[in-house]
């Protein structure tokens, strides 16, 4: 639908909560101040592999100011886990990557909970410790888990150990398709481990009340999913576990998934009020933050390919090893979506990839922003230009061959409805000036595609109470991180109730009070709480209209809410104050209170039946690489997307422009770097090298309309997907400028100027 | 030991107590009630700790407390006048770019020292300017619309 037809959507109105954030005001999890409150502190494993002989507390129990020493022998007998239950809250007989939380204190102030941790002597039995995964697999390595099974799904001929998950994609008859193809076109490629670096730091806080309830603090994605693993980790029923978010500092998937980003944080902090009968406020180090929470996994790719000569892509083979870390985390659903991915969002008539999701002795991996697409994109997109030059063909040229149609299917996709893939690819190439553009020397230009298949998950709820001046106030499930919460989310229901957004105001989560929801991630906030915020809206308006259709004797059909007025079509004399009728509502229904849900079986089944019409995004780049320092330069950035109905354009850009921004650093610098024990080199912010301004170019957004998705008015979720592309955007253009074929990550001075001169011999 | 300083913030006069190891930004936020400013990286390196300092953006968490006595301190909470925010807070908001915020008050502070010493910055003095804030949400590109605008609206008003 059009703009037009719309009083706020499609506009880019000042975010809601911007006042409170540019004057220092709002609330986040750093600057709760709890009355009574002591500070909490975790004792981290110095070892990435070892058995647990002994722990003693005795000396810093003893230490003046301290009011609790928990270890794993205080807490339930639980494990947790996304996939696989195989983690303690507190590393019980074994540790397995330096950061697994061991023990943990509450004392008066930071000073003496950093002594007391000093004074737990815990005997360690060091084991080996296996740091890569391939070599993880091999079956003279380490074994990590010894009560977990191997996955059931393995080949039977597979000889290997410590996998966590075993993926599987299958199409046709990717072999006979190979032996048919022209051209086989074979390669591995590498991305190492990174952290989202979020900028405010995790916090847990909790407080034990006197009827025994837990209410915890915190800066989550997920404030539910903590609520279920607190009350499971400390054996409380969930009616007794209270959770608040506060603001939240950034995220991008490092703050979600219940507790398992969080490393335990939350039902440590439980558990430390509990016994020290005081609130209890854990803030993570920086430094302590990158080597403890989870992070996006590092992945070893291999894919072949097989093509006709004119560019037709017949069969696929892929591989894939997927760093899980110490524990599952998310390795099994991140490494599931990478697997998926390796098969390309191209035709793909004949595929199959395995995909290992193993062990190490390493932090966990967790939701990072679109997890597992952005590792196996790199691969893909990378690939598309290898193929591309073998078959002496133009890059843009061989994508637009692949792209499929209305009807057909790619992998993840049984049916697709709107398909925008060759479109972002024209028009990103336009804008580049793919062929066109004068190129100096050392200059390149490149371009890569990528979707984004919005996974499939539960609904949510948003409840709209319309409040007796007429102002609104909705609930809803997600957080404020500066996605649709507090952007698109209030802009529907004004829409819909008809009144100005800033009559409309969204709350933060409070687990007793608003609708449960699965938490602010997969790009799904405009999908769940925007269709949910949309229907409860018009619930509320209808409840308003049958009211004020008594008083103006009028039928509810013929009314209408305009400017805080309810009024008859067509004969603005007859009106009434939508603040009357909300204030009228105490006598009759006590408050116009609208429900709303996002069906996500029903709206899945729609999918199944008319197709589905995912995102898709193409990014291009220019880039000028010196030969003598290897240092790249990027000195344009496109990135086009197709978001579907653009709701906030403003907000929808800062998504694309920040997703790119993170991927152009996984491209170009970050990295978690370790040591052969498994200790991080790099974690302060002194070391892990990340995007500043003067890094970037000014990444220009551009998004194309006309592709209706599953969302509200057909908005598209809009967080993820712009970390697809950018890491095989640059590498392609930096072949295009030297020649030379990077396949490792990151493209940095060094790895480049090392490639640069291999690539010379 | 510890040593008391007097020092002014946002116009206000205090005087405290304080450990010869405390940094600014702790007398700020835990001593002072500051909490506008924000904790990141302790290092010095992201910039979301920025405050002014007789006038001067620095990095309050590598900074000590000490060093601020007899100082005119300015923080995110000292640029509103009343009701109406600062020109650079209303450019941020007007452009979009405030996503999580929590980069938010650092950058306002680097950009209006900016603005007070260059009236009409250069695309070079602006990027020079913001280099040490680090922002994770926003790719930077609504910022420098952000700084952009105000540094206009900031020459049209006066």
């Amino acid at each position: 639908m059009a703009k037009a037809e719309y009083r706020i959507l499609g506009t880019s109105i000042p975010r809601m909560g911007g006042v409170e954030r540019v004057t220092g005001a709002g609330i986040y999890g750093i600057d709760l101040v709890l009355q009574g409150a002591v500070r909490g502190g975790v004792l981290r494993s110095q070892h990435a592999h070892a058995k647990i002989l002994s722990i003693d507390t005795s000396e810093a129990k003893a230490l003046p100011g301290v009011y609790a020493v928990v270890t794993a022998a205080d807490a339930p007998d639980v494990k947790y886990g996304r996939t696989s239950m195989d983690r303690y809250m507190l590393a019980k007989d074994k540790v397995r990557y330096m950061g697994d939380p061991v023990a943990a204190v509450a004392a008066e102030s930071e000073a003496v909970v950093k002594q007391a941790l000093k004074k737990i002597r815990v005997v360690y039995e060091p084991l080996p410790v296996v740091l890569d995964p391939e070599q993880a697999m091999k079956p003279e390595a380490p074994t990590l888990h010894e009560e977990v099974p191997l996955p059931a799904n393995l080949p039977k001929d597979a000889r290997v150990k410590n996998v966590c998950a075993f993926l599987t994609v299958h199409v046709g008859d990717p072999d006979k398709a190979m032996a048919e193809a022209d051209l086989v076109v074979e390669e591995a490629y590498e991305t190492k481990m990174v952290h989202p670096q979020y900028l405010e730091p995790r916090i847990a806080a909790a407080r034990h009340e006197v009827d025994g309830r837990l209410t915890i603090w915190v800066n989550a994605q997920a404030p539910f999913g903590v609520r279920s693993e607190v009350a499971k980790l400390l054996k409380i029923p969930l009616s007794k576990v209270r959770v608040l978010a506060t603001e939240i500092g950034g995220g991008f998937g490092g703050k979600a998934s219940g507790i398992t980003s969080g490393a335990g944080l939350e039902p440590i902090c439980g558990l430390l009020a509990m016994k020290a009968g005081r609130p209890v406020m854990i803030v993570l180090d920086k430094a302590e933050e990158t080597i403890s929470t989870t992070i996006r996994a590092g992945t070893k790719m291999w894919l072949q390919t097989g093509a006709k000569k004119d560019g037709t892509i017949v069969a696929r083979k892929g591989k894939l090893i997927f760093d899980a870390g110490a524990y599952s985390g998310f390795g099994a659903l991140a490494g599931s979506r990478a697997t998926q991915m390796l098969a390309g969002w191209y035709l793909a008539p004949n595929v199959h990839i395995d995909g290992y999701v193993v062990y190490t002795n390493k932090q966990v991996c967790g939701p990072v922003r679109g997890p597992g697409g952005p590792q196996a994109a790199f691969a893909v997109e990378s690939h598309m230009d290898s193929i591309a030059a073998k078959l002496d063909m133009d890059p843009v040229e061989l994508r637009l061959k692949n792209v499929p149609k209305r009807g057909d299917r790619i992998v993840g996709v049984p049916k697709l409805r709107d398909v925008s893939l060759g479109e972002t690819i024209r028009v990103a190439a336009e804008r580049i000036g793919w062929g066109k553009v004068k190129l100096d020397k050392n200059q390149g230009i490149g371009i890569a595609t990528g979707s984004w298949i919005e996974g499939s998950g539960p609904g949510g709820g948003a409840i709209v109470k319309v409040n007796e001046d007429g102002s609104a106030t909705v609930h809803i499930g997600k957080v404020d991180y500066g996605t649709a919460a507090r952007f698109g989310i209030p802009m529907i229901v004004a829409e819909e109730l008809g009144v100005p957004p800033e009559d409309v105001a969204v709350m933060n989560v409070d687990t007793d009070a608003s609708p449960w929801d699965a938490g602010t991630v997969g790009s799904r906030s405009i999908l769940v709480s925007g269709n949910a915020a949309r229907l409860a809206a018009i619930d509320a308006r209808s409840q308003l209209l049958r009211m004020a259709a008594r008083q103006l004797e009028a039928s509810p059909d013929d009314l209408e809410i305009k400017d805080r007025q309810i009024r008859v079509k067509g004969t603005p004399a007859k009106s009434l104050s939508l603040a009357s009728v909300a204030n009228a509502a105490h006598n009759e229904i006590g408050e116009v209170i609208g429900r709303g849900y996002f069906d996500s079986k029903a709206s899945e089944a729609e999918e199944k039946e008319k197709g589905s019409s995912p995102p898709f995004t193409t990014h291009a780049a220019i880039v000028e690489v010196d030969p003598d320092t290897g240092r790249v330069k990027i000195l344009k950035y496109v990135a086009v997307h197709d978001v579907g109905f653009v709701i906030h354009p403003k907000a929808v850009e800062g998504q694309i422009e920040g997703a790119t921004a993170m991927s152009i650093g996984q491209a170009l610098c970050e990295q978690v770097v370790f040591d052969d024990k498994g200790r991080t080199l790099n974690p302060t912010f002194v070391d892990y090298l990340m995007p500043t301004v003067n890094m970037l170019p000014r990444i220009e957004s551009v998004t194309v309309a006309g592709y209706p998705g599953a969302g509200p008015y057909g908005a598209k979720g809009a967080g993820e997907i712009g970390c697809v592309p950018p890491m095989a955007a640059i590498a392609n253009a930096i072949y295009n400028a030297t020649g030379v074929r990077i396949r490792k990550l990151p493209l940095s001075p060094e790895n480049v100027l090392r490639a640069l001169r291999e690539g010379s011999r | 030991m510890s040593l008391t300083i007097t020092l002014s913030v946002n116009g206000k006069s205090h005087s405290a107590a304080l450990e010869p190891s405390m940094s600014l930004l702790d007398l700020l936020r835990d001593t002072l009630n500051y909490k506008g400013t924000k904790l990141c990286c302790n290092t010095g390196e992201c910039g979301a700790c920025t405050i002014l300092l007789n006038g001067k953006p620095i990095n309050s968490c590598v900074t000590l407390a000490a060093d601020a006595n007899d100082a005119q301190i300015t923080t995110v909470e000292g640029l509103a006048e009343g009701d109406r925010l600062h020109p650079v807070q209303q450019a941020f908001i007007d452009t979009g770019a405030v996503q999580c915020g929590y980069c938010t008050p650092g950058f306002i502070i680097s950009v209006k020292a900016l603005l007070d010493r260059a009236p009409k910055p250069t695309a070079e003095e602006i990027e020079e300017a913001v280099s040490g804030n680090i922002c994770r949400c926003t790719g930077y590109a609504k910022i420098v619309d952000a700084i952009q605008i105000a540094a206009e609206r900031l020459a049209g008003g006066s």
